[in-house]
């Protein structure tokens, strides 16, 4: 296994060589702040390659920033090019985005980093995320440079968490939910933090017509949820941003999970494997028998 | 003052909890929430700072403000009945100095508002002094202290043997009476002088800078550099114990013949929200999010300052905290302050530069 410092040094190589010969604006990759957080960093210069790090707390899904760059500064002209660095579950999203046609793969330079699962807490043995426990890839499957060696990680299917919820009544889980809604605060960052969620206005906050009240109760924050998750069918990669930056801990893994097991399950499909195979809740091929 | 044991100081608790609404920092599902609480020992003492700010019962997240009754031509109006008095328990010093900020914008600035400053005038603050402060707490940068009682009507410190019990107004004596005192005649502690104060450790130190050196670096590039991997979201405003913005909506709930009923709602809004200064006919004028991530530093120590004579920020660090990129208010502070420096340091050196005036003229 490629030893981190080594795979920072090969990410800072790459960045410094795509910047000083101009073939992206930007590579957005990972810094260490000075509280020692890693967060997410905009390098635009060659010596600010340098700042770039690689470990095991890299956990953001940098693809949402991508959303950023499609319309830079709200002028209509062709986006400049951007590097980013990916893991595989951000390698998924980024599939996703293409095969939606929202980028160019051409415009993207993709960092793409063999991930060995990112950790919560301080110090090194504190435990791996849960999405990265259930992770089958580890190896992006997209990339134009690939940063550290190729692993295959047996797949390890493990649905207990939704099942968990399966089990119970309806009335068991609406009230399972309306606890957990109960401190949300619809601040939205489930949504930004998403690079599945990229409506130029977000029905909830559309204000003619106002779909959704303004009101920060049960209704209005249970149908944000349930929308959210729902137009995410079949295309969540379950890279469980959502969850990790809800400032009150709302499992919102559990609602997409649920409909990611479906998918799964029904059509055999993963999103975000490939960028050409169509989602099968946005496709209707010819000859098509509904066997539900 | 007087000393009291932790079991006093629970059964007085639980006295309050039978005559008032006691609201008090709660474990809820784990995570640390102002809730109303049944009994004494609910309250989770241990916790520095809830991920919410107790503002929230004061200025709810959402609340109906009027009801309108349209029958047969008569219109009726009704205000909801009041929350009635209630008891914030075990609120920090920070988030009480926030409320003095709040009653600065909210109470005492024309016109009032008076939703806020009902709940306000009906509420007691029960404070507990904190022993030790959190990594990104800073408190003592914007001029508080981690045991001043100055905003409390009751302030308590806990010490070894139980708490050391101050009254601070005279509803914190009429609150108090009732309480079993194990020593009396301790002399009260000036703000901020106790030793215990003295000797933690602040590991978030900050210089604030003045408000008549923000508006010179209002374009600077630093604030779109910062917007880079600002999400938008809007977690720092609405943890923030001195965030005041919201929105009103009429909503229909309720028609027959001849009769409408009209739901008149407010609810929290932030300037973080794409939509927040969206004017009709589809105008932004702060249509970027640099523009809209800047106003939230803007706000807090240029315009409150100016506008209200308050402090905007009282160093809780929750939106440090809470922030899932990192953006940290306190780096800000410094990053700021540092621009300043230069500017001054420009400034000696080119003698002919233009004094920016201390007033902004163009606020987006």
């Amino acid at each position: 296994m490629m030893d981190m410092t080594e795979m920072t040094e090969q990410i800072r190589v790459k960045a410094r060589e795509l910047l000083s010969k101009d073939e992206v604006a930007c590579v957005i990759g990972y810094e260490t702040g000075p509280r020692g957080i890693v967060r997410p960093f905009f390098a635009y210069e060659p010596d600010e390659a340098d700042r770039l790090v690689w470990n095991d707390r890299c956990a953001h899904n940098l693809t949402t920033y991508l959303h950023d760059w499609k319309h830079p500064r709200g002028q209509s002209q062709m986006p400049p090019s951007v590097g980013i660095v990916v893991k595989a579950c951000d390698a998924r999203a980024l599939n996703l985005l293409i095969q939606e046609r929202q980028l160019t793969r051409e415009w993207i330079y993709v960092i793409a980093v063999v991930c060995q699962g990112m950790r919560d807490g301080d110090g090194e043995e504190a435990p791996l995320q849960a999405r990265c426990g259930r992770c089958a890839e580890r190896t992006p499957v997209v990339h134009d440079v690939l940063v550290g060696e190729p692993t295959v990680t047996p797949a390890r299917v493990d649905w207990s968490d939704v099942q968990a919820l399966e089990v119970m009544t309806a009335r068991e889980r609406l009230a399972f939910w309306a606890r957990q809604f109960d401190r949300c605060l619809r601040c939205y960052a489930c949504r930004q933090a998403c690079p599945g969620c990229y409506c130029y206005e977000c029905l909830a906050e559309q204000v003619d017509p106002l779909w959704v009240g303004i009101g920060i109760d049960f209704s209005e924050k249970f149908f944000f949820h349930v929308m959210r998750a729902y137009h995410l069918a079949g295309r969540c990669v379950d890279c469980n941003e959502c969850e990790r930056v809800c400032p009150v801990n709302i499992p919102l893994s559990l609602l997409n999970r649920r409909i990611v097991r479906e998918i799964t399950e029904l059509f055999d499909y993963t999103s975000g494997l490939s960028p050409d195979e169509p989602s099968p809740l946005t496709t209707f091929r010819p000859n098509e028998e509904l066997t539900l | 003052m007087v000393t009291t044991t932790r079991e006093s100081l629970w059964g007085w608790l639980d006295n309050l909890i039978a005559r008032y609404p006691v609201i008090a920092p709660r474990r809820v599902e784990g995570v640390p929430l102002f809730r109303r609480i049944a009994a004494a020992d609910e309250v989770a003492w241990d916790v520095l700072r809830t991920v919410v700010s107790p503002k929230a019962w004061l200025f709810p997240d959402s609340e109906v403000i009027l009801e309108i009754e349209k029958r047969a031509g008569d219109v009726t109006l009704s205000e909801p009945p009041s929350a009635g008095e209630q008891i914030l328990f075990a609120i920090r010093p920070c988030d009480a100095r926030a409320l003095r900020s709040l009653d600065a914008m909210l109470v005492d600035h024309s016109p009032p508002d008076v939703y806020f400053a009902r709940r306000r005038r009906q509420v007691a603050l029960v404070g507990l002094a904190c022993r030790q402060p959190l990594v990104d707490c800073f408190c003592t940068s914007t001029g508080g202290a981690p045991d001043d009682p100055g905003d409390m009507d009751v302030m308590l410190y806990e010490i070894d043997k139980g708490y050391l019990v101050q009254a601070v107004t005279e509803r914190g004596t009429s609150l108090l009476s009732g309480l079993t005192a194990a020593e009396t005649g301790h002399a009260p502690p000036a703000p901020g002088s106790r030793g215990e104060s003295r000797r933690m450790a602040f590991q978030t130190q900050v210089s604030v800078p003045e408000p008549a050196a923000w508006p010179a670096h209002f374009d600077d590039a630093y604030w779109a550099r910062l917007a880079d991997r600002c999400l938008g979201c809007r977690i720092c405003t609405y943890v923030c114990p001195t965030c005041r913005c919201f929105d009103v909506r009429d909503y229909v709930t309720g028609a027959g013949p001849g009769i409408v009923q009209i739901q008149r709602l407010r609810a929290w809004d932030a300037c973080l929200a794409e939509t927040y200064r969206r004017a009709a006919g589809g105008h932004d004028p702060r249509p970027l999010k640099a523009q809209r991530l800047r106003n939230r530093f803007y706000c807090k120590f240029l315009y409150v300052p100016e506008d209200f004579g308050a402090i905007g920020c009282v160093g809780c660090g929750r939106c440090i905290a809470a922030c899932p990129v990192n953006i940290d208010l306190s780096e800000v502070l410094a990053e700021v302050a540092q621009m300043v420096a230069r500017r001054q340091q420009e400034q000696m050196e080119v003698f002919a530069l233009p004094q920016t005036e201390g007033k902004v003229s163009e606020r987006m």
